[in-house]
């Protein structure tokens, strides 16, 4: 196979000159993005969802692994389980609804009938259809996914068999998983309620945007105002704020305000120091988190955190909980999918603050998003340029990195590849490396 | 005082939305009472929205015009890129319903159709679902003291902003 692109003239990256630039093709070209869907999404591990999305036995919801459409169902052992959500008959999606409970999935084309657990139950008049013995020798169950697990109750898979285990590839960023789903000690749910949006523009605008923190106050700055304004009035009927309560974005901070850590297989964490207050709608635990978990890590719980688990799933941390699965579905249009993580059995009063923080700062129909997401059409637009295609937006932080960890990441025991500490105005850029290695890494079989 | 009639109802919906088209915020504002409800309920699955706003995502939530008036500062603000080439708006309301009247509320619900021209990248899409009125008459006046927005294609393209509903 002739292989049309060299990584070189996609990323640059020379750590020894101090240079990490992305060549502004990887946003719009459309052959690459065929080979991005492949070889990233269908091609690794990707976030499926939660596991409390199929709860009891018989219970299942659908989704995508790339372009591929799949079922997560638990069987009637309560077993979860991954298939390909295609009819092996004709390739006709079997499951149409987003979510259900059903111990048989029948075919709506001819009828074909599989279990909960994917096993092909009846085949329409097999009898009467004088089928070859090569027929009878093929598998008629629904084809499971390569590879398939779970990591406290988030689920990921991959097409790919030829990839390494689900713990390795989490590697030391499944602690700061861990920082989300310890809070919920009775476990993590989506609150009821999807959010869906598309942008006109690469699913990589989305991936940098949750680990940018030099954008906040760019791009945010109305719904800044209206913080402060609110933060003055505190009145009961304005929706409360938790960003408005921390300063690690505001350009007067003193010290270390927080920082990044870079992780192997492309997961990355920006991060804010946030007082431990009631403007976080957590707070009801705070004593009980700090018992059990001791106080810094308790502290790093009430943190401002955006994990991105690449190549899909981010989780975002600030104004409330969001958990985000990217969709790309052309070089120039991707969906997102959206919710709000909470912890089962929170209080109606920290259920309630926290939704409200969501909607006002989270939704498409909010405040803020829709003006990153109109940011991120606007870039799409200026991706055509290809006279100088060399993007300048990776290179803040780049003498601040330091291979491992800090005095921070030591307070829950984790040892990023790199790291950053920062303050206020350095909002490092030098984070992203790490989705371009990752991206690579799984790409390395058609770059040349 | 006799309650509104259906025409008289229906031509306060016609004028909300002739108000929206128009983007004057100031009397879009001045049609709700203080401790209004505004509530556009998000899809819980395929085909249930969620019900309860206190557990339960929304779209958007607001109790209070308050929040509408912060919605209409972040527009005009000069300080939203999203708001900066304002789409244009034109809303089709029909079907409209009496579900309950008397001296002091009336219960409307209808059907809206909103074509959105984003102007920014000229593009064009439509926003459609039912509204649920609740009208109350303050000091002589119909004012809306609730309003409930039921998005039927909730798959927002890039966003969503008061106007366009």
């Amino acid at each position: 196979m002739s292989k049309h692109f060299a990584l070189r003239d996609l990323v640059d990256d020379r750590p020894q000159d101090g240079v990490f630039r992305v060549n502004r093709a990887m946003f719009r070209d459309p052959e690459l993005f065929d080979l991005e869907m492949k070889h990233v999404f269908e091609g690794g591990w990707v976030f499926v969802g939660l596991a409390t999305q199929a709860e009891n036995p018989h219970d299942y919801f659908t989704s995508f692994i790339g372009r591929v459409p799949i079922i997560v169902s638990r069987d009637g052992e309560g077993q979860l389980k991954c298939f390909v959500n295609s009819c092996p008959h004709k390739g006709v999606r079997l499951v149409h609804k987003v979510c259900g409970n059903a111990r048989r999935h029948v075919c709506p084309y001819h009828g074909w009938m599989f279990d909960s657990s994917g096993a092909n139950r009846n085949i329409k008049w097999k009898k009467g259809g004088c089928y070859s013995e090569a027929f009878d020798e093929e598998n008629h169950d629904l084809a499971e996914v390569a590879r398939f697990g779970e990591y406290r109750g988030l689920l990921f898979a991959s097409l790919n068999r030829d990839v390494p285990s689900l713990e390795e590839h989490l590697g030391e960023a499944a602690k700061l998983i861990d920082l989300v789903a310890d809070k919920a000690p009775n476990g993590l749910e989506l609150v009821p309620g999807r959010v869906t949006f598309t942008y006109a523009a690469n699913w990589k605008m989305q991936l940098e945007n949750c680990s940018d923190q030099y954008h906040f106050t760019s791009t945010h700055p109305s719904y800044i105002r209206i913080l402060e304004e609110r933060a003055k009035e505190k009145s009961v009927e304005v929706v409360e704020s938790s960003i408005g309560s921390a300063d690690f974005w505001t350009e007067g901070a003193q010290g270390v305000t927080g920082g990044t850590m870079s992780f192997d297989h492309g997961h990355v964490l920006n991060w804010g120091i946030m007082p431990v207050s009631n403007a976080i709608a957590d707070f009801e635990r705070a004593e009980e988190l700090a018992e059990k978990f001791g106080e810094a890590k308790r502290n790093w719980m009430f943190n401002m955190r955006n994990l991105t688990i690449f190549p899909n799933m981010q989780i975002a941390e600030n104004a409330s909980s969001q958990l985000r699965v990217i969709r790309p579905i052309a070089p120039n249009l991707t969906e997102m999918q959206t919710w709000c993580l909470a912890p089962r059995g929170e209080s109606d009063e920290a259920r309630r603050f926290r939704i409200r923080q969501y909607e006002d700062f989270f939704n498409p129909t909010g405040m803020a998003t829709p003006d990153d997401t109109v940011c991120y059409e606007e870039a799409q637009l200026g991706m055509a340029e290809q006279e100088r295609p060399w993007l300048q937006g990776h290179a803040r932080g780049m003498t601040a990195t330091v291979e491992g960890g800090n005095e921070y990441a030591d307070l829950i025991d984790i040892k990023p590849a790199r790291s950053v500490l920062a303050d206020a105005q350095l909002c490092d850029e030098s984070l992203f490396a790490s989705y371009y290695r990752a991206w690579a890494q799984r790409m390395q079989e058609v770059l040349a | 005082m006799t309650a509104l009639s259906q025409a008289e109802a229906a031509e306060f919906l016609y004028r909300e939305a002739l108000i929206l088209d128009r983007k004057d915020f100031d009397a879009w504002l001045d049609l709700f009472t203080p401790d209004c409800l505004y509530w556009m309920p998000a899809w819980r699955d395929d085909g249930t929205q969620t019900e309860n706003p206190d557990r339960e995502l929304s779209l958007i939530y607001y109790r209070g015009r308050r929040n509408l008036e912060d919605r209409v500062k972040r527009i005009r603000s000069g300080f939203s890129v999203a708001s900066e080439v304002m789409p244009r708006v034109s809303h089709m309301v029909g079907g409209v319903l009496l579900d309950h009247a008397d001296e002091r509320t009336v219960k409307l619900n209808s059907s809206f159709v909103v074509h959105v021209q984003d102007v920014r990248v000229n593009r064009q899409h439509s926003y459609f679902g039912r509204y649920e009125h609740e009208l109350t008459l303050v000091d002589g006046q119909w004012k809306i003291s609730e309003k409930i927005i039921r998005l039927m294609n909730d798959v927002v393209p890039t966003m969503l902003d008061v106007y366009s509903i």
